[in-house]
């Protein structure tokens, strides 16, 4: 090995940081080089000097920025006393998964405003139930009254009151299986004439 | 506050990204990872800044940073790379930050109106005693590495102050073995010129 890669391999041999082959190669030139001992030497101390630097101590300061919120959590609890620990078992902290849907906004608004909150609940459900309730009754109706019956009352209807939907009269009538107005009921099986 | 905590909370201010409601588990696992790793960290931190305002903000911050992320730090998972080298990346950021902090030559002359002026250094030779004591040498030593460019100085903190192996300093700055290799070759040529009287002590047997 020449002296020139032994110098490079000399701050690793310290460390024992090199392969096997390269310490024997590194010891044998160190046993004629005395240059490369003397460096061997310098590296060694040099480094001897860092290691015994003893650490630097951070101040108390710095422990209670750093341990700031177990701390925190710690006081809180001390000073909550027999309340909080009932409370705490009683709710105990929510789980992980629950803590990321906590942090959405619409539950704060929910605690800010629970009455805002019951009232959209409820507009929400009559609107959807509306049309439920009255097509029952109006298939009620419609069975009762006769199918040409009710066709025709909400014909004439029509008439006079245009926001009637008609659609919806002919789907209360399809719904009922009943013959649409203008068809004579046909018996079953006479199919040919 | 220092400059660098009020830069730092401007880049993340707690109250924007709030860490969420911990369980008093959760808040135990991060006091254990406190108690393990802050002196390591503080220390890092202190030789690579070389000053305590700094040391205890940057750790601040990189504990900040496990604080907030603890919900995706596997139990007894080792945390050394990932918070050293939140450390090492948070130094690199606090230099690119401060464009004028740029390292000087102790030796070189400094220009004034009046003419060049060189620095004076306690003579080595005139009060031998006193070079030799513990908070001057520390000083030397910090002095020594702040010469040294970061990339320099955080592989010499990370093997000969905070004695990781080379495959281990690799997987926390995320360099090849070879540049490690190279780069503390490089930083202890620099550091044995620079600590030569200690060196040629520490060879004659002296011990602090």
């Amino acid at each position: 090995m020449n002296h020139h890669r032994a110098g490079r391999l000399l701050s690793a041999y310290v460390d024992s940081e090199l392969t096997a082959a390269e310490t024997r190669a590194v010891q044998a030139h160190l046993l004629d080089c005395a240059a490369c001992r003397d460096a061997y030497e310098n590296l060694r101390a040099a480094r001897d000097l860092l290691a015994g630097l003893p650490p630097a101590e951070p101040e108390g300061e710095f422990w209670a920025a750093i341990r700031g919120p177990v701390m925190r959590r710690a006081t809180a609890a001390a000073s909550a006393g027999w309340a909080g620990r009932l409370r705490a078992q009683l709710w105990p902290a929510p789980r992980a998964q629950w803590a990321s849907v906590a942090r959405l906004p619409w539950p704060g608004i929910a605690g800010r405003r629970p009455g805002l909150v019951l009232a959209g609940v409820l507009i929400a459900l009559a609107l959807s139930a509306l049309p439920l309730v009255r097509g029952t009754v109006d298939r009620l109706h419609a069975t009762e009254i006769g199918v040409d019956l009710y066709v025709h009352d909400h014909a004439m209807q029509m008439g006079t009151a245009p926001l009637v939907d008609r659609a919806y009269v002919g789907l209360v009538a399809g719904d009922a299986e009943l013959v649409l107005a203008g068809n004579t009921p046909r018996p079953v099986g006479d199919s040919v004439r | 506050m220092s400059e660098t905590a009020a830069a730092l909370a401007l880049m993340a201010p707690p109250e924007a990204v709030k860490a969420p409601a911990y369980t008093a588990e959760e808040l135990a696992r991060y006091d254990g990872i406190v108690q393990r790793y802050a002196r390591h960290v503080y220390n890092i931190a202190y030789r690579m800044t070389g000053n305590e305002a700094d040391a205890r903000d940057l750790s601040q911050e990189a504990f900040l940073r496990v604080y907030r992320a603890l919900r995706r730090v596997e139990p007894g998972a080792p945390l050394e790379s990932w918070l050293y080298r939140i450390v090492s990346n948070l130094y690199i950021d606090l230099l690119r930050r401060r464009p004028k902090a740029r390292v000087e030559s102790l030796d070189a002359p400094i220009d004034t109106p009046r003419g060049e002026l060189t620095r004076e250094f306690p003579d080595v030779a005139a009060n031998p005693e006193a070079v030799f004591e513990r908070e001057h040498i520390d000083g030397a030593i910090q002095q020594a590495l702040g010469v040294l460019s970061p990339d320099l100085r955080m592989v010499v903190v990370l093997s000969d102050i905070e004695g990781f192996a080379y495959e281990e300093i690799a997987a926390i700055l995320r360099v090849p073995l070879g540049t490690v290799k190279s780069r503390l070759h490089r930083a202890r040529q620099v550091l044995q010129v620079r600590l030569r009287p200690y060196v040629a002590a520490r060879r004659r047997g002296w011990q602090v």
